[in-house]
């Protein structure tokens, strides 16, 4: 069979795609957040969260590296044969397509709560899906020099509006720690560990780094250092909303509107928005890339590029249609459901695919497969 | 298969349709045709239940008109205007009726509340400033003591044509210069009404009567001059709702105790001499307090360490000879200190508000107390808190002389 996708990417920025994907559910909605009871203890959750993704991740890449030219799509035929193994591609790939179609709802509830309420949501959702979708037909190559130069715009968005909001900040908000153990802090860990299983698409780009050894490296950085992200900005937001943080439906942009430097440098909002576009744009282009590749690798078709704008499309409609109002979208983010969800699909699908390699550890796997 | 240069002919047909169509947005708005909010204030409307909002919104035409050659324009630079509604959404939307400019709400500073209506809870009219994305956060809030926020609205200052940009200078130049102001923002009051042991504060704000008929002092060349606006202390509340006053050297009290005085004046008496004062000028201070449980009972400590200089001096001193002196006024500035901080509390005990966050310290420090012996009734208990004021006051520097001047007789 003909590769479907030819291109090779370095590590950096496999490391930089990930981390914007994970920035997402931080700068736009930020559902750990909204489910916090005791928000002076938001970063410990955010910090567990965090560590507690590492063995994931580490996980998925050691399976996908004993298969080195193979996507999770592929390995999974593989190890569970024909039919069960396209079922677990087809439910990664739905999974895939779920992620698209909430991070474009996402991104134009975001836009219309925002800036322009009268605006039509599928205006921003389909501009901003048309243009993921053109950088995903282009080929993994292109998402990740996207991610590449566009994760150090965001950073510079994000460490601005992490450290110009000082005057507002009181770090006497952060007492007292623990104050009511460790309880109410297990919803938005889990919620916290949900994002950070989306990685699950790693599977999907190991088999295209051009130096594979470098992926659990570059794997693990981007957990760390979107988890350290993430964690500076709890601590800021209950520095400067106090026990308000967990009632804002966009956290990170209502912080930026504090933003005053000397009556001059105010109303800067743009900056988070400048992020929100860019990080999402770069996440859908990402997961519309996998899933078409998936799809194509599901089905036997060659290539991929035709089935992306037909995948885009049907993402943003179900974008639409999955979530009645920005509130029905804000508690499809919460543990219960976005994150029972998430562990369902993604630990599920590893649980089985590892277990069968290990059940056939000792069995040929098929040509093609290099222990 | 369609060839390239169909496709390329095809994307070129589309660069005007694109051109045509992406020239705005839905909600794109010209600025000619919205009105600038700078003020906004809210008291009860006549008809029951209903709400009255009044505006000051800026009239750019007479901004501009101003600056000509010849000084002042007779026009007002501003708008005030009043509706009503159930709720505060519903009067914004409801000065369509009377504004041809739709209000924009980016640039508000203030959000002014009647005495009358602030004693029955503002909680309900703060919703609207939060939830809206045109409103900030960064907003004051201002009681209008004896008056109504419309009142308020309706006066002037000598200096600044725009009255809330003249309120904005008032309010620094006192934040600054004399620390007897209450200073909380949206963002801070709103955490205040949320937190646990602590209650809210605003801006004390009067209307300072100016008939016109007797005041030609810098006179504004207008039909009438309204009041004018004096920033006198700190508005208390309890829960959403406005239950007393701090007077100025009360908010200085309580600027204390939170570490927010940044400067002022200290006026003491003379040591050894009566009827004559010496006026000292803040440099510098740190605040801070620190709860206590003892056998069940709260003493709070409030720490001051703050610096001076002296600013003036009635009668003959010199300064040069006497260390002793020098001792004496430091403990006299010391004691005017803790008579500040006293007051602040005895005022804010017997409101029954604890404006400090004395409760928020105790459960920053001691969750488990706190929620197990004091959260619930910490109303009660707040009121016999013992407080302990320690002050360390230093005076620095006399400024040019050593010795005052000595009247030969």
């Amino acid at each position: 069979m003909s590769k479907v996708e030819g291109g090779k990417i370095p590590g950096r920025q496999l490391m930089a795609v990930l981390v914007l994907s994970r920035v997402v559910p931080m700068t736009v909605a930020f559902p750990m957040m909204t489910e916090l009871q005791v928000p002076q203890d938001a970063w410990i959750a955010s910090l567990l969260g965090t560590l507690l993704s590492i063995p994931f991740v580490l996980l998925v890449v050691r399976l996908g590296l004993r298969f080195p030219d193979k996507t999770i799509i592929e390995y999974s035929e593989l190890l569970l044969g024909k039919y069960l193994g396209k079922l677990v591609g087809l439910i990664l790939i739905w999974y895939w397509i779920s992620v698209v179609a909430d991070v474009a709802r996402e991104l134009g509830e975001a836009y219309t709560i925002a800036i322009m309420p009268e605006t039509p949501i599928l205006v921003f959702m389909t501009v901003t899906g048309f243009l993921a979708a053109n950088a995903a037909r282009d080929g993994l190559e292109v998402v990740g020099r996207m991610g590449e130069n566009g994760v150090w715009v965001v950073l510079f968005f994000l460490i601005v509006m992490f450290v110009l909001p000082y005057d507002e900040m009181r770090f006497k908000n952060l007492a007292p720690v623990l104050a009511r153990g460790v309880r109410p802090l297990a919803a938005p860990t889990g919620t916290v560990v949900s994002f950070f299983l989306q990685f699950i698409v790693l599977g999907m780009v190991l088999p295209y780094l051009n130096r594979p050894k470098d992926a659990a490296r570059y794997s693990v950085y981007a957990v760390l250092a979107s988890g350290l992200l993430m964690t500076w900005l709890t601590v800021v937001l209950v520095a400067v909303f106090g026990p308000t943080v967990s009632h804002l439906a966009m956290p990170a942009f209502s912080l930026s509107r504090m933003i005053s430097i000397a009556d001059f440098l105010e109303r800067i909002e743009a900056i988070t928005m400048g992020a929100w576009t860019l990080s999402s744009a770069i996440k859908l282009a990402l997961f519309l890339w996998a899933s078409a590749v998936g799809l194509a690798q599901v089905f036997g078709v060659s290539r991929f590029q035709p089935l992306v704008y037909p995948l885009g499309a049907i993402a943003i409609a179900f974008g639409i249609l999955f979530f009645e109002s920005n509130l029905d979208l804000q508690r499809f983010l919460q543990f219960k459901n976005l994150g029972v969800y998430s562990l369902m699909v993604t630990l599920g699908t590893m649980g089985v695919l590892y277990l069968a390699a290990l059940l056939r550890g000792r069995l040929p796997l098929g040509p093609g497969v290099r222990r | 298969m369609v060839g390239k240069r169909t496709l390329r002919a095809a994307a070129l047909l589309l660069v005007p349709v694109v051109m045509a169509t992406a020239t705005g947005c839905w909600n794109r708005r010209e600025i000619e045709t919205i009105g600038f909010v700078l003020a906004a204030g809210v008291d009860e409307a006549q008809e029951e239940g209903k709400i009255q909002l009044t505006v000051l919104i800026a009239k750019p035409f007479a901004i501009g008109a101003g600056m000509g050659t010849h000084g002042t324009t007779e026009e007002k630079p501003f708008w005030v205007v009043s509706s009503t509604g159930y709720t505060v959404f519903e009067a914004v939307r409801n000065l369509l009726s009377q504004s041809p400019r739709r209000p924009f709400w980016a640039h508000n500073r203030f959000i002014v509340v009647g005495e009358e209506f602030a004693r029955k809870g503002i909680g309900d009219v703060l919703d609207l400033f939060c939830r809206d994305g045109e409103s900030r956060l960064r907003v004051w809030i201002v009681v209008a003591k004896g008056a109504k926020a419309s009142d308020l609205l309706q006066t002037e200052f000598e200096l600044e044509r725009m009255p809330p940009e003249g309120a904005m200078g008032l309010l620094e130049a006192a934040r600054m210069g004399l620390s007897t102001v209450g200073e909380d923002m949206l963002n801070d009051f709103l955490q205040r009404l949320e937190g646990e042991g602590i209650d809210p504060i605003a801006t004390r704000a009067e209307i300072v009567p100016r008939p016109q008929e007797f005041d030609i002092r810098g006179e504004l060349k207008r039909e009438k001059i309204g009041g004018s606006l004096r920033l006198t202390g700190a508005a208390v509340f309890r829960n959403d709702r406005l239950v007393g006053w701090l007077n100025k050297p009360e908010t200085r009290g309580f600027n204390w105790i939170t570490g927010k005085v940044r400067s002022g004046i200290i006026v003491i008496e003379k040591p050894g001499e009566e009827g004559k004062f010496i006026g000292l000028e803040i440099l510098r201070a740190k605040g801070a307090f620190k709860p206590e449980v003892k056998d069940g009972r709260v003493t709070v400590t409030v720490k001051i360490e703050a610096e001076a200089n002296v600013g003036d001096i009635q009668g003959f001193i010199d300064l040069f000879k006497s260390p002793e002196l020098w001792a004496s006024m430091e403990r006299r500035m010391a004691t005017v200190i803790e008579n500040e901080v006293l007051a602040a509390v005895a005022k804010a005990q017997e409101l029954g508000s604890d404006i400090f966050g004395f409760g928020a310290e105790l459960n920053r420090r001691d969750p488990k107390k706190w929620a197990s012996e004091f959260r619930d009734r910490w109303d009660e208990e707040f009121r016999d808190i013992d407080v302990q004021v320690e002050v360390k006051a230093k005076l620095r520097r006399s400024g040019l002389v050593l010795r005052s001047t000595r009247i030969r007789k």
